[in-house]
């Protein structure tokens, strides 16, 4: 970084720094949550490098937000909400590529993110796209519930992420796991 | 023995989402309704089953490192970018504010202004090759690709000859602004034809009133052109990012003046435009001279 791009760090105002998030600082926040939105971004574009594109750009949103993002209760509900925007977003621009995928696999696997054996690896990746194909055909806000349901979120928290009515989620989690169940066990998921 | 219950609240009790003397009273109902008793096995069972299968897409690892460093990254460039687009901003900031009070001197978009202007007067003036009606002295000069101007210290107006003759345009031409010469030193200029959009006269007729801005424009710009490898960076990159913005506004209040030559509002506000430019092409020149920032 050159002189000026320091005295330009410099003379920025303190209030852009990385100050608290409600009682988290953005570090907290990153610790706490980028592991929720990695996921989720991955589950719905499908792809790792995209969802590591998509996480990027969440907690730039995030930081460029720290005033005005929710409190701690709240933060993981938000950071979901923009990813799931943010990731939908990008699916529009990208084709779903498994190919990009395969490769940023192959690339992970050799720094260690996955250690599986290769036929337990493809195991598991036949179920995973077995499951990604009854994802696909449950209708949405009923598949996003089902997602944020299962990274853990309260019903509050769902709500706020999919801007959709407290009291409306059980019901659209019943009727995501239904049709969940009736589609993965037609794909041969349900073994 | 209470209602039957329906799928939500089924589903809200599983998930531990119901306020808790509605928890006890599912449990009841539960220990004794058969129906509701079944529907509750095949929800877990089926909670069971999309809990099995979305776990594995959640199960993979993240590349928690690689994150954390994308993001520092993002968030360092994004602290960089703030800082520029805040000088930006204060100079656009400056530009429409002095729009409306064309006082203020401070302004760094009206440098871009004053600049762009000065540019436009030129190509105007260029490009019009007309003849001067006669001998004037506040005529702007300027020969194609050939130093014109020549200095004359802050009150004097340069006399000078118009290249070409084919056009005919009457021109009224006005004392230019005392203030927009208050910075002197003028030295031999070298008019150079931008390529940064311009108003194409095509045939070019200045408005009433409009030359002797220009000709103030044009020699303050000349002065600042004449040391900008001395400006700051900063201030340099300032007035290329303006450029088109302050080109636009321009052009828009000349249109709107030429397009209603009996609004005197029209062209008042383009006068103001103009004199915007003209101030602010002092500040710049001030700060220049003075070792300053420009802001």
């Amino acid at each position: 970084m050159n002189g000026q791009a320091r005295a330009l760090i410099e003379s920025m105002p303190n209030d852009i720094g990385t100050e608290a998030v409600g009682p988290l600082s953005f570090d907290e926040a990153f610790t706490l949550h980028h592991r929720a939105v990695f996921r989720t971004a991955r589950a719905v574009v499908r792809d790792s490098a995209l969802a590591e594109d998509v996480t990027q750009e969440v907690f730039l949103r995030l930081y460029r937000n720290l005033n005005s993002t929710p409190g701690e209760d709240l933060l993981r509900a938000w950071l979901l909400r923009v990813t799931l925007n943010v990731a939908r977003n990008t699916l529009r621009g990208q084709s779903r590529s498994m190919v990009r995928d395969n490769e940023y696999h192959k690339s992970t696997t050799e720094t260690g993110f996955f250690v599986d054996a290769p036929e337990e690896d493809y195991e598991r990746r036949q179920a995973i796209e077995e499951a990604r194909r009854a994802l696909d055909k449950i209708k949405e806000p009923m598949r996003s519930c089902l997602l944020l349901k299962q990274q853990g979120l309260s019903y509050r928290e769902i709500a706020v992420s999919l801007s959709l009515k407290e009291t409306n989620i059980g019901s659209l989690v019943a009727r995501g796991r239904k049709e969940f169940a009736r589609v993965y066990g037609k794909i041969g998921g349900k073994r | 023995m209470t209602r039957c219950l329906d799928e939500a609240k089924l589903q809200s009790y599983f998930d531990g989402e119901l306020p808790i003397e509605q928890m006890e009273s599912v449990t009841s109902h539960l220990a004794s309704c058969a129906n509701c008793a079944a529907a509750a096995r095949e929800l877990e069972e089926e909670s069971a089953l999309v809990m099995n299968a979305l776990a594995m897409e959640f199960e993979a690892s993240v590349p928690t490192e690689r994150l954390r460093q994308r993001i520092d990254e993002a968030v360092l460039g994004d602290r960089l970018a703030v800082a520029r687009s805040s000088e930006t901003t204060r100079g656009l900031a400056g530009f429409f504010s002095g729009l409306l009070n064309f006082g203020a001197h401070r302004m760094l978009g009206y440098a871009s202004l004053a600049v762009v202007l000065a540019f436009a007067a030129i190509v105007v003036v260029v490009k019009m090759k007309s003849t001067p009606p006669a001998p004037a002295p506040e005529q702007v000069a300027s020969n194609l690709g050939t130093p014109a101007a020549k200095n004359t210290d802050s009150k004097a107006v340069t006399p000078a000859t118009l290249n070409g003759s084919e056009n005919t345009q009457s021109i009224k031409i006005q004392t230019p602004t005392a203030k927009s010469a208050s910075n002197g030193n003028f030295r031999t200029v070298k008019y150079v034809v931008p390529s940064a959009p311009t108003p194409k006269p095509s045939p070019v007729k200045l408005l009433p009133g409009e030359r002797s801005y220009l000709q103030t424009i044009a020699r303050l710009d000349s002065t600042i052109q004449s040391n900008k490898k001395t400006m700051r960076p900063a201030l340099q990159v300032e007035y290329e990012r303006n450029l088109a913005v302050v080109d636009r506004a321009i052009a828009a209040t000349r249109s709107a003046a030429k397009s209603n030559p009996s609004d005197p509002d029209a062209a008042d506000f383009m006068f103001a435009a103009y004199q915007s430019k003209v101030d602010l092409l002092n500040t710049i020149a001030d700060a220049r001279v003075g070792g300053g920032r420009g802001h």
